[in-house]
């Protein structure tokens, strides 16, 4: 593993009115892993993933991405968004634009490639996830998989270098988990770095280089999927592990 | 009954006429900058700005939980004062309309965008669109659709209020009823000939707003 980081966290909290979601959280995600975060509901898991691209602006501390503080209210956060994929448990795909144009909106609007190397990028995306007979769709017709790997290729056009899932396989019926997954198996397969919100166990430990578990607003332990899942010390790992395996 | 309508009509319908076109002339000026004022309203009501905030609240606030009557006089009374120029009795009570109008206009497209699913937003902010491309390539598309059925009503609402200018006597429909009334001490076969007309002019419109509505919904599938 190289030691490049991505993001690092220092010292960050937030707290929605009194109730303190985050407490004091320091870490690292490094190039090229993939960071896997369990823990039971309102541990904190996707406050903390939406910090990362600040759409969650953190109560205190900081949020470095590629050595730059985009905490830091001055900067121009988009233009470092583009740089962050994600991926949302409810997909969020545009229902008003095509499957094609969900895809091209932002590189066209923002990153001002041409129209013609848009669309030759977004049918390359399409064919690597099975849509690409769907590009001239509009998403009211495509099923929950589909609009969830909709998604994850919109995200990819804007050629990121980290992609945050939010519980991507949460809203999704039990027969179309398995297609998603298998996108983001491959995109780990091919160095992406990538950090996952899951309650997919087996999953978690299959992709994973490493898995942080969060419980109360802070990760209460972390290590290798065999640490976690084969070998967990705290306490609380012992007992969510238990009610979920 | 019938006959009295009859001949009022073909004695009087100059009158009537001119007053339609001053109806449609004081509710075509009201839609038209309402809703230009009505929007920006809007945008300021919905930025994150405390001030414009609390300032779109009050008028808001103040012009819903009023009659619009009591709005009308009191721009017709106090406007001529505080303005330095001469200002005639149709310009202060298409002032008060469009004033009027312009804090429903306001609520309906808040609303309609505010009806956005936010999870839209937040897509779009997290592939790096800009937030006045966010607002315009996905929220205002999907906002305009449950804006403009809406608008559409409050138009039509709009059109009916344009009425109340006759307490003024600025020139409109229900003016012409008090005219040709106080000219033939009859009463009630000009409300029925005015009455007639508003019903028309309604009726067209939200036939159109149906067929449009259901144009909407076709795009959607």
């Amino acid at each position: 593993m190289t030691c490049k980081k991505i993001f690092e966290v220092k010292d960050l909290s937030k707290s929605f009115g009194k109730l303190e979601v985050l407490k004091n959280i320091n870490e690292s995600i490094y190039e090229a892993e993939v960071v896997c975060i369990i823990g039971p509901s309102g541990s904190g898991k996707s406050t903390f993933l939406r910090c990362l691209n600040l759409l969650e602006k953190p109560t205190s501390g900081k949020v470095f991405f590629e050595d730059v503080d985009i905490s830091d209210k001055s900067i121009k956060i988009n233009k470092y968004r583009q740089k962050i994929g994600m991926v949302f448990q409810s997909f969020n795909v545009f229902p008003h634009l095509t499957v094609l144009e969900n895809i091209t909106l932002t590189p066209v609007l923002e990153k001002k490639v041409s129209k013609e190397d848009a669309k030759n990028d977004a049918f390359e995306l399409l064919k690597r996830v099975g849509l690409f007979d769907k590009r001239d769709e509009y998403p009211t017709r495509l099923s929950g998989g589909q609009k969830q790997r909709l998604a994850i290729v919109r995200a990819l056009a804007m050629k990121p270098d980290v992609m945050l899932f939010d519980e991507p396989t949460s809203a999704l019926d039990p027969e179309m988990v398995k297609e998603v997954l298998e996108v983001i198996k491959d995109l780990a397969k091919s160095n992406m770095t990538i950090v996952i919100v899951t309650h997919e166990m087996g999953f978690a430990r299959e992709v994973s280089d490493r898995i942080l578990f969060m419980d109360e607003g802070i990760i209460a332990e972390q290590g290798t999927p065999s640490e976690i899942f084969d070998n967990p010390q705290n306490e609380r790992t012992i007992e969510f592990l238990g009610k979920v395996l | 009954m019938v006959e009295t309508v009859i001949d009022l009509w073909t004695k009087y319908d100059y009158v009537y006429i001119n007053g339609l076109l001053g109806t449609i002339y004081l509710a075509a000026i009201t839609v038209f900058i309402a809703t230009i004022i009505g929007t920006v309203i809007a945008i300021m009501k919905l930025s994150e700005i405390k001030i414009f905030d609390f300032i779109t609240a009050l008028y808001i606030g103040v012009l819903r939980g009023t009659p619009i009557l009591l709005q009308l006089y009191f721009f017709w009374l106090v406007l001529p004062k505080i303005t330095p120029f001469e200002l005639s009795d149709t310009v202060c009570i298409v002032i008060a309309l469009i004033v009027n109008a312009s804090a429903y206009v306001a609520e309906i497209i808040r609303a309609g965008i505010q009806a956005v699913d936010k999870g839209q937003t937040e897509a779009a902010k997290s592939l790096g669109l800009s937030d006045a491309n966010t607002m315009k390539k996905i929220i205002l598309p999907q906002a305009i659709k449950n804006i403009l059925p809406a608008l559409g009503n409050e138009y039509i609402t709009m059109i009916k209020q344009t009425s109340l200018a006759s307490v003024f006597f600025v020139g409109e429909l229900m003016t012409s009823y008090k005219t040709v009334q106080s000219a033939t001490f009859l009463a009630v076969p000009s409300l029925v000939i005015v009455g007639i007309i508003y019903l028309i002019i309604t009726t067209i419109l939200s036939k159109g707003l149906n067929i449009f509505e259901r144009r909407l919904r076709l795009n959607d599938m």
